[in-house]
């Protein structure tokens, strides 16, 4: 068990932990960043291109994530959870973390891939959605930061033939849990937000129909790291024709218990609209909405663009999606305009999912009390003048941990978290 | 530790035991994968007729046919003149 001090933890690292982590640390404070998942990046490592820019989402994570992982004053912990925060002393917090084995030596693997192409085993690929396989020695993806092998345990079958080809030696089965205990100063949760489940909404036949996808799901397709060597439907294999988008998929419907609205989700389905149309010019895309809702700047215009382009726009409220034979869609729908029951056909449908918060973070305060708000997200308790502040001394929050936030936003929430954090470092020293 | 370096896994499988059901991926996987690489050997075919020759669901030869795309072992052929469904082919 290891025991050591930090002036800060930062717990997740995804974009506004990451922007976080190297915000404290560029004014000479240690952090230790605490990363779930095998890589850092969060959610935006993972996207196509960013609305209203259009840039390229990988270019623009990857020189600021290789920042922060090269850091000299930041430790990062892949594949690790916390267990429990608790105070320590007047100022200080007393943070058990759990570090799970990767079964490679990270300072030693060079990402040869030589380990994946030996294994035997494939299973679906959780990076891109379940959509293709991928072998149990992997690589998380190509931009995963660290980019070094992992060994999927559950899923090995402990041949061996990944260590006998790893040129360096470095997978080591003999990697055990770590238990650490860190003293830190201060904490940022930045533990970010979840998608909603369309299994909820068993009309629309996610799952079920493998011609609707999710948004993340689309998003991956049109990544230039895509699962398929073009946008195909996951059913069948075919180039889709027509495409259609229920937007507010879990937002703001009180049957699926949220009732907020998910704030990107119109956005990000006009960017994968736009994107569509550039990867298969004859397709036609259709979005079925209840709003628009454009609110940021150059965000209209960025709406306007789509129109222009010919994305179909349609008011309306989907009452059910089936199947056709062929693996066609007929969505059943009714017409906000006209107030009439229409039927239309698709090849595919991406339902556009809203946000859900992650509660991961409640469960670690177990003598502390951290508020959720009514949406179960974590509370900002002066979200007018002090957004980051929580209802926990020296805790504060960065980014779609307190609420459904674009890129942009997360960042600024996670520069006002490392500022108030490096101020209560400095009042507590 | 350092003796062990390079066979690391023979320790671990003194301590624990494969899941049959990552027994049973495995065995799923190589069966699929030999027979989707026999089927194009020959013969450039589409995921509808890989279907019906292996009788396997069309998503299932979707997933499994990318996966072998992706790992060198497949690659895309033309596409039909309706431009909707492609065929793929064994790299050599
Ligand atoms: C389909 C889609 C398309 C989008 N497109 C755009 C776009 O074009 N432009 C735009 O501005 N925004 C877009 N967004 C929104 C964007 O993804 C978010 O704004 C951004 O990801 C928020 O960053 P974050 O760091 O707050 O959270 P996240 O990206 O969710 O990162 C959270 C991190 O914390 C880690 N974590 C979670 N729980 C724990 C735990 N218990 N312990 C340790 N680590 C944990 C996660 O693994 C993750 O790495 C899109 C979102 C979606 C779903
Ligand atoms: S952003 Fe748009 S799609 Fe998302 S919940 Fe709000 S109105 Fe619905």
């Amino acid at each position: 068990m290891g025991k050591v001090t930090y002036d800060a933890i930062v717990v997740g690292g995804g974009i506004a932990g990451c922007e976080a982590a190297l915000n404290i640390a560029n004014n000479d404070f240690n952090v230790l960043l605490i990363e779930k998942d095998l890589s850092v990046g969060g959610k935006m490592i993972l996207l196509s291109k960013v609305f209203p820019t259009l840039d390229c989402s990988a270019c623009i994570t990857t020189p600021k994530i290789s920042e922060m992982a090269r850091h000299p004053n930041i430790t990062i912990f892949t594949g690790s959870e916390l267990q429990k925060v608790s105070k320590y002393g007047d100022n200080l917090f007393e943070v058990s973390i759990v570090k799970n084995p990767r079964y490679v030596n990270i300072e030693d693997c060079t990402g040869c891939q030589l380990c994946e192409q030996a294994c035997p085993v494939t299973v679906p690929d959780q990076y891109q959605l379940d959509m293709v396989g991928r072998k149990a020695a992997y690589i998380p993806f190509s931009i995963a930061n660290p980019r070094v092998a992992a060994i999927d345990i559950d899923n090995c079958t402990l041949c061996g033939a990944c260590e006998k080809v790893c040129p360096t030696k470095c997978i080591d089965f003999t990697q055990e849990k770590e238990e650490w205990i860190i003293h830190v100063k201060t904490v940022i949760l930045a533990t970010g937000f979840n998608l909603f489940n369309p299994e909820m909404i068993p009309r629309y036949g996610f799952g079920l129909y493998k011609n609707v996808v999710t948004s993340m799901q689309m998003e991956r397709q049109l990544a230039p790291t895509r699962p398929f060597h073009t946008v195909l439907r996951p059913g069948d294999g075919k180039v889709p024709d027509r495409i259609a988008y229920i937007l507010c998929t879990g937002s703001r419907d009180a049957s699926v218990g949220n009732t907020m609205c998910s704030q990107i989700c119109c956005m990000y389905s006009i960017k994968q609209a736009q994107l569509l149309m550039g990867a298969l010019p004859m397709a036609d895309v259709t979005i079925y909405y209840i709003d628009i809702r454009a609110f940021g700047k150059g965000f209209n215009e960025f709406y306007e663009q789509a129109l222009g382009m010919g994305v179909n726009f349609v008011k309306g409220k989907i009452g059910k999606i089936s199947e056709k034979k062929n693996g066609d869609l007929v969505l059943r729908y009714e017409d906000v305009c006209s107030g009439k029951l229409q039927e239309a056909e698709h090849d595919m449908v991406v339902l556009s999912v809203g946000v859900v918060a992650n509660q991961d973070a409640q469960k670690y305060f177990t003598d502390l009390t951290l508020k959720k708000d009514r949406h179960h997200f974590v509370q900002q308790v002066d979200p007018l003048l002090n957004p980051s502040k929580t209802s926990i001394e020296g805790v504060f929050v960065a980014g779609s941990v307190s609420g459904p936030m674009d890129i942009p936003d997360s960042i600024l929430s996670a520069g006002a978290a490392s500022v108030e954090a490096i101020n209560h470092i400095i009042q507590f020293s | 530790m350092d003796t062990e370096k390079g066979n690391t896994v023979k320790l671990l499988k003194e301590k624990r035991k494969v899941s049959t059901e990552a027994k049973e991926k495995l065995k799923e996987f190589t069966r699929t994968k030999k027979a989707i690489m026999n089927a194009l050997n020959g013969e450039d075919l589409t995921i509808a007729q890989l279907s019906e020759k292996l009788s396997l669901p069309y998503n299932e030869v979707v997933y499994y046919l990318m996966s072998l795309l992706k790992f060198g072992l497949v690659q895309v052929g033309e596409i039909d003149d309706m431009d909707e469904y492609f065929t793929y082919k064994v790299v050599k």
